[in-house]
């Protein structure tokens, strides 16, 4: 389970990156984090990750403290960033080999390997390849792979769809359900509402910090959520 | 976690084109210094034992005694075996003098003036190429070891696991550390093998730990370059001025320190020119031997044989007269010899101690200084050497002055052709491994400062390094 309570991020220069957000990712959950660029979404992950230190409340990680102990609760987060670039020297193989012993978990086999990533729709061809020569979706999709492989009770994206193709989206939402389904707590940053919408429990809306809405997936499936963040962004609603 | 950490270090940088590169180009470099390096130490051992045989020969044709004084014999600096690790200033200093009664002994003849073609490319010895190639190389390795995996993202990944950050600036120094090893050791075991196959190069143990204790040296250094490349990459945010910050440094290190410490020590310390001293000499030289025939002309006045009196008592009488005075005037050449260079000597030494502690700021220095120490091509064991001559001089004076003395025959119209069997031999002991160690273990000290600081401004650094 995911937490945060009060949490604020307040940067050196003064500016106020997260401003008091409260919410809650439980077991078998998949929260969307909506919100324009600068609205504070990756300052948020970084908080349960533990890369700053927060001003001001707790992120919780199976109700650890990030910030008190944060190998404990690392270690029950599997994490996906934006656009990472991995070690292009090595094979994607490689690659998901040296973070699954990161992740603690050194003994799987090149079959496993290859297994997941045939789950998240990389082409064979590409099993053995060397990294460099990886699109920036194929890169994406093995940055999920890797999440797949340590297999931790949270998982943490920060838009993970950007750059997949719709085929391979489309895949992505089919593995996220299956997360959800083993009962992993999901949360997600994205600008992609449509998407959000189709496999979403909850949805939040981040604006300048602060978290100005919340959804459950019956309350937004009933109104027009585009046209509700739409608004947000134009600033018709604060 | 370590092992895995240091293990995708090493394979990650060994499968890197970047190190292909590294390590191909070392092994060429290596090899062809270790060739050259034998070959001139060949040339040279050839050209000393030609030297030596050359100055018997010489000795052995002298027709008088007078004739040997005067034309004195020839030293010849032997070349050092290890000069093909470390070639210091063998090539630039003289390797011949000539000890003779007359002039105080001076090593001249260097390599360089006998033939210039070789000034103009200098050394390619094993001490230059890690001094200059494999520093940079170290630098290439490290220069963005942290920030290089900030911007690929995986830093950010690594660390969103349950792993602590020491583990990670540990390994990534352990395993890098070793993956730079790899174009140094394998290289300088194939020009150690080399060095082994040819018949007339003999290494002792004591150059073997010398050899040792070099490739210590070099390991040392490298590890200054490479601690300094893990600190400057965890205190940037972007590779590039990483990778530009470090060459600035590096730059600075190893040409501008060293040469300019010599600028400033000589301007702080100066010293009179060689020329100052060589005319003093022999201002004091001309006196001397401008006095001689007053000298002479002053006994005979006072000593004219009277008619009647035996003229061999006479004779004897002479030669006792004229032994004294050229013992006298020679002794009294090499005391003013030694008083002129004494102080020039200890003026020399003092610029020196100052060029050499100043450019200690820069490892390279230290190690030129160390390596030199240790295949005793430096200055120390020129000076020393220089010394053994010095000291050799007035012990051949004195001996060919008695003989010539002894045989000066004033009715022979042919003086008798001089026999060398008692002659005194020059020695000069060449300095012990411990001695060497001693002169080189300021650098070592140095060094190993160096990299304590910088591996614990890296550690820190790191340790509030922001990953994002
Ligand atoms: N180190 C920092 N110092 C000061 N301000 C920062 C720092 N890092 C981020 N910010 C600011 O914090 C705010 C939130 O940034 P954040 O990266 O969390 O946004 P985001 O919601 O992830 O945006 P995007 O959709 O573009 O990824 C931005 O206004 C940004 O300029
Ligand atoms: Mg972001």
């Amino acid at each position: 389970m995911l937490e945060a309570k009060d949490l604020t991020m307040r940067y050196e220069d003064g500016h106020l990156a997260v401003d008091h957000i409260n919410f809650q990712v439980k077991k078998g959950e998949i929260f969307c984090m909506l919100g324009a660029n600068g609205a504070g979404k990756t300052t948020t992950i970084n908080l349960f990750l533990n890369f700053i230190d927060p001003t001001e409340g707790q992120p919780l990680v199976d109700n650890v403290d990030s910030s008190k102990d944060p190998l404990e609760a690392k270690g029950n987060i599997a994490f996906v960033s934006e656009n990472v670039m991995l070690y292009s020297n090595f094979t994607a193989r490689q690659n998901m080999d040296y973070f699954a012993k990161l992740g603690g978990k050194p003994d799987y086999t090149r079959d496993d390997y290859y297994a997941v990533m045939r789950r998240v729709g990389l082409q064979e061809e590409a099993f053995e390849g060397k990294l460099k020569n990886f699109s920036k979706g194929m890169r994406q999709k093995i940055g999920i792979a890797i999440a797949i492989l340590k297999d931790a009770n949270n998982i943490i994206l920060d838009e993970p769809t950007s750059g997949l193709d719709p085929k391979a989206a489309a895949e992505f939402a089919t593995i996220l359900n299956e997360l959800k389904e083993q009962g992993k707590a999901i949360f997600m940053s994205t600008h992609d509402i449509f998407r959000a919408k189709t496999f979403a429990d909850r949805v939040g809306i981040m604006k300048e910090g602060r978290m100005v809405m919340q959804r459950s997936s019956q309350e937004f499936l009933a109104e027009d959520l585009e046209k509700i963040y739409l608004d947000y962004m134009l600033g018709k609603i604060d | 976690m370590l092992k895995h950490i240091v293990l995708k270090e090493v394979w990650e940088n060994i499968s890197s084109p970047k190190f292909v590169f590294t390590f191909l180009l070392c092994t060429v470099l290596i090899i062809l210094s270790a060739y050259t390096g034998i070959g001139n130490y060949r040339a040279d051992f050839k050209e000393y034992n030609s030297a030596k045989a050359l100055n018997k020969q010489n000795l052995d044709a002298s027709p008088s005694w007078q004739a040997l004084a005067g034309l004195g014999t020839k030293i010849t600096k032997p070349p050092q075996v290890l000069g093909t690790l470390a070639a210091g200033i063998q090539d630039a200093v003289g390797r011949n003098s000539t000890v003779n009664i007359a002039y105080d002994p001076q090593l001249v003849d260097s390599k360089y003036d006998s033939n210039p073609v070789f000034a103009i490319f200098g050394n390619l010895d094993l001490t230059l190429i890690v001094k200059i190639v494999l520093s940079l190389f170290a630098i290439l390795f490290t220069y963005d070891a942290i920030v290089g995996e900030k911007e690929r993202g995986t830093l950010k990944l690594a660390l969103a696991n349950r792993v602590p950050r020491d583990q990670i600036i540990l390994g990534k120094a352990i395993g890098s550390f070793i993956s730079l090893l790899v174009p140094l050791l394998i290289p300088f075991l194939l020009g150690l093998l080399m060095l082994n196959l040819y018949p007339d190069i003999s290494l002792s143990g004591g150059d073997w730990s010398r050899i040792a204790l070099m490739f210590l040296f070099y390991l040392l250094y490298l590890s200054v370059f490479f601690t300094l490349g893990l600190f400057v990459s965890s205190r940037t945010n972007r590779s590039s001025s990483s990778l530009f910050i470090l060459l600035f440094i590096w730059v600075i290190l190893i040409f501008v320190v060293p040469k300019s410490a010599v600028m400033v020590a000589n301007h702080m310390s100066p010293i009179p020119s060689v020329h100052d001293i060589n005319s003093q000499k022999d201002a004091f030289l001309q006196e001397i031997q401008g006095s001689a025939p007053q000298k002479v002309a002053e006994w005979r006045e006072a000593n004219e044989p009277v008619d009647g009196d035996d003229p061999t008592i006479f004779q004897e009488k002479f030669r006792a007269f004229l032994t004294e005075l050229q013992q006298d005037l020679t002794a009294r050449i090499d005391a003013k010899n030694a008083e002129v260079e004494e102080s020039f000597q200890s003026k020399r030494r003092r610029q020196q101690m100052l060029a050499l502690n100043l450019s200690r700021i820069s490892p390279a220095s230290s190690l030129t200084f160390g390596a030199l120490a240790l295949a005793k091509t430096g200055i120390h064991e020129h000076e020393r050497f220089l010394n053994s001559i010095k000291t050799y001089k007035p012990i051949f004076t004195k001996w060919v002055n008695a003989k010539m003395m002894e045989n000066l025959d004033f009715n022979a119209r042919q003086q008798p052709k001089p026999v060398l069997d008692d002659m005194p031999l020059h020695e000069f002991v060449p300095m012990t491994l411990a001695d060497s160690f001693a002169l080189a273990l300021p650098d070592f000290v140095v060094m190993i400062l160096m990299i304590i600081v910088l591996f614990a401004g890296a550690f820190v650094s790191f340790l509030r390094y922001d990953i994002r």
